[in-house]
């Protein structure tokens, strides 16, 4: 099942490297935390090398710029946009659209805009459940009145508007036509400066492509030893002493490495913790979460109680499906229903 | 009774000799074992009491030759039957050492690694019931890696292996990935052009080839209107939980997953490995407030007549009233 249609290859930075000119791109932020701009600016000092070869039009996280600034923009004017952050409000969904239309090459930049990420663990619930949550009934809230945001409301001094919170969470290629993918959450700077390389040098591959990562899992880079144990029990990090050297599936710890795609060099694991799946999932998967459960579940203990080692996994969507919940066939089933019940 | 022209006497003792194969001359040839053996339905060439008959007849070449010896999976439902308690599994191993000793390999499929997409991560070894995969070194497109590879004399080709594999690298004959999408969307079933009658509700049913025994079960199932799509795989542990939400995606009303009873499985494990991933798949279908009778996990027991068909018959008349009273209320 092909998750992004096949688009034909555009290639302008070749063609612009050819004649010697800068390319010109964007960077932006829809619903995400910022690490994925921190990204870039942890590739440090090669940011020089890379303004060297790129003008930057627009990076509201860094610099000063207005959305008219893009606005006043011929379409197709920038090169490359390096967009991260989920499509969570119609302001995000504004910018992707006008980003799209005024650039060349898309890329899905980090685990929100590739597959929603941990804003997209909120389409557990939808939007009146966050605001319930959120403006209500959350310990630190006091809000007497209960108000709730709105797109428009009256203040003395005239009409303020904010931008309408979707119900739920999607991702950049379900928003816009998008031509590459860079996973993680956020990516690491090493394959920040490749791909910013890559695209400099105007050697992007095919579009479609996922970008600075592996094609197998993590298992495959993975240097734990693994000693063929199944899951005699499910744990959780806090709950037990972790072995530093051994493998988490072994320890009983839900490692979404199996399922998950490599590249990030593993940061987590060499921090003694489990994989938690943010470069999305592999070559060859469609479904992150059901191929991490189909996994996982065949490798439990045979002297094991079943109904109960199932019972020791806490949240299951939030483990098995913790970047992936938007861009998921579960959500799509999900959403299936509502939409018939609409 | 085969002729044979040849006897060796040595024969039974070579079995004898080999793990398991002590408990060989307890048999005394009652056939308890053969009319409870589920393997004879699919396989009628398959008879435990002759193929132990002809090893104590020293009758080598017929006991080795053909699938027959291969063909026993270990599922043990004949050894709390037999009255002398022999685990004719352990007798079968026992033949099939002295068999590959000699050279003889197994026929029909067994499970295929691709190697280029295989990472070592060895989930599948310790996923499979028979131990036969194991991680080798070996040198693949140029370069020395770390990959699983099938040992052909122990691959029962159940296909847990390839629901395990996170990489989808594993893929066992009839029943790859695609062979199964392909099977599940065949003739348009999921479209209005297909067989389908408008406003009927379908039903998918992942059914296990070893569960039921009634012969009359299994013909009821070919008797369902075509809303009722019937795929039988090896095992339940075949399914690999993405088949269901793709069948749910393209259309499916209802998903039904049918494995041996607990304990019964005829290829060990896979009924528990089912279980528990239909177990978690429920409660994730409930968390992300995805209508739970959609999908069902059934465990049935080989003597439970008619247990399947009216579970069948159960999920659509309930997609049925659902699907009125949805139109009710439009």
């Amino acid at each position: 099942m092909p998750r992004q249609k096949q688009l034909q290859p555009k290639p302008t930075a070749r063609a612009k490297k050819a004649a010697g000119k800068k390319l010109k791109m964007a960077i932006y932020w829809a619903a995400a935390c910022g690490g994925c701009d921190v990204a870039v600016v942890e590739i440090g000092m090669k940011l020089l090398d890379l303004i060297q070869g790129a003008d930057i039009l627009f990076w509201p996280a860094a610099m000063d710029f207005k959305y008219k600034d893009v606005e006043a923009m011929k379409d197709g004017f920038i090169d490359v946009c390096l967009f991260n952050g989920a499509i969570r409000n119609a302001e995000n969904e504004h910018v992707a659209k006008l980003l799209r239309k005024k650039s060349k090459v898309m890329v899905a930049f980090g685990s929100c805009a590739h597959e929603g990420c941990i804003p997209g663990l909120a389409n557990l619930s939808d939007r009146q459940g966050v605001f319930t949550r959120v403006y209500r009934e959350t310990p630190s809230t006091d809000n007497p009145k209960g108000i709730l945001p709105q797109v428009k409301c009256q203040v003395p001094e005239g009409e303020l508007e904010l931008p309408e919170f979707y119900n739920r969470v999607k991702t950049l290629a379900q928003t816009v036509q998008v031509e590459y993918t860079l996973p993680g959450c956020p990516p690491v700077a090493t394959q920040v400066w490749d791909v910013l390389q890559t695209i400099l040098r105007g050697e992007l591959p095919a579009p479609g492509a996922v970008v600075g990562a592996g094609v197998r899992n993590l298992c495959d880079e993975c240097e734990r030893v693994r000693e063929g144990m199944r899951i005699k029990r499910f744990v959780r990090p806090h709950e037990v002493a972790l072995d530093a050297e051994r493998c988490f599936l072994e320890q009983g710890l839900i490692c979404a490495g199996p399922a998950t795609r490599a590249g990030c060099g593993r940061p987590c694991i060499h921090a003694n913790m489990p994989c938690r799946g943010c470069y999305g999932p592999p070559d060859g998967v469609v479904d992150q979460g059901a191929k991490l459960l189909s996994a996982v579940m065949a490798i439990i203990d045979s002297q094991a109680d079943v109904e109960q080692l199932v019972t020791q996994i806490v949240d299951p969507v939030g483990t098995f499906y913790r970047f992936s919940l938007p861009d998921s066939l579960l959500q799509r089933v999900q959403s299936d229903k509502q939409e018939a019940s609409q | 009774m085969a002729q044979s022209t040849q006897r060796d006497p040595n024969f039974k003792e070579e079995v004898m000799t080999e793990p398991g194969g002590e408990n060989l001359p307890r048999c005394y040839s009652c056939g308890t074992c053969m009319s409870t053996c589920l393997v004879s339905r699919v396989s009628p060439e398959f008879n435990p009491r002759r193929t132990l008959h002809q090893v104590m007849m020293g009758m080598r070449d017929q006991a080795l030759s053909g699938s027959t010896i291969w063909l026993c999976s270990a599922c043990d439902a004949c050894y709390p039957r037999c009255p002398q308690h022999i685990h004719i599994s352990e007798v079968m191993e026992a033949i099939r050492n002295v068999a590959a000793r000699n050279g003889i390999e197994r026929p029909g499929p067994i499970a295929v690694v691709d190697e280029p997409a295989c990472s070592g991560c060895g989930v599948c070894v310790k996923a499979c019931p028979y131990q036969a995969l194991a991680l080798v070194d070996r040198d693949v497109e140029g370069k020395e890696r770390r990959v699983s590879q099938v040992n052909k004399f122990l691959c029962m080709n159940c296909g847990i292996c390839a629901a395990a594999c996170p990489l989808s690298a594993i893929s066992v004959e009839e029943f790859s990935n695609e062979d199964i999408a392909v099977r599940m969307a065949a003739e348009g079933w999921f479209t209005d052009q297909g067989p389908v009658k408008p406003g009927e509700p379908r039903l998918l049913v992942f059914n296990c080839n070893w569960c039921m025994r009634a012969e009359v079960d299994w013909e009821s199932l070919t008797r369902f209107p075509p809303n009722v799509r019937v795929i039988t795989i090896p095992c339940s542990g075949r399914v690999d939980p993405q088949f269901v939400l793709m069948a749910l995606q393209e259309g499916a009303d209802r998903v039904l997953v049918v494995g041996c009873a607990p304990g019964d499985c005829h290829y060990k494990e896979g009924t528990r490995i089912a279980q528990g991933k239909m177990h978690v798949f429920e409660r994730m279908l409930k968390q992300v407030g995805a209508d739970t009778r959609r999908v069902r996990f059934a465990q049935i027991d080989t003597d439970e007549r008619g247990r399947l068909p009216s579970l069948i018959e159960g999920m659509v008349a309930d997609a049925k009233a659902e699907a009125i009273a949805a139109q009710a209320n439009r």
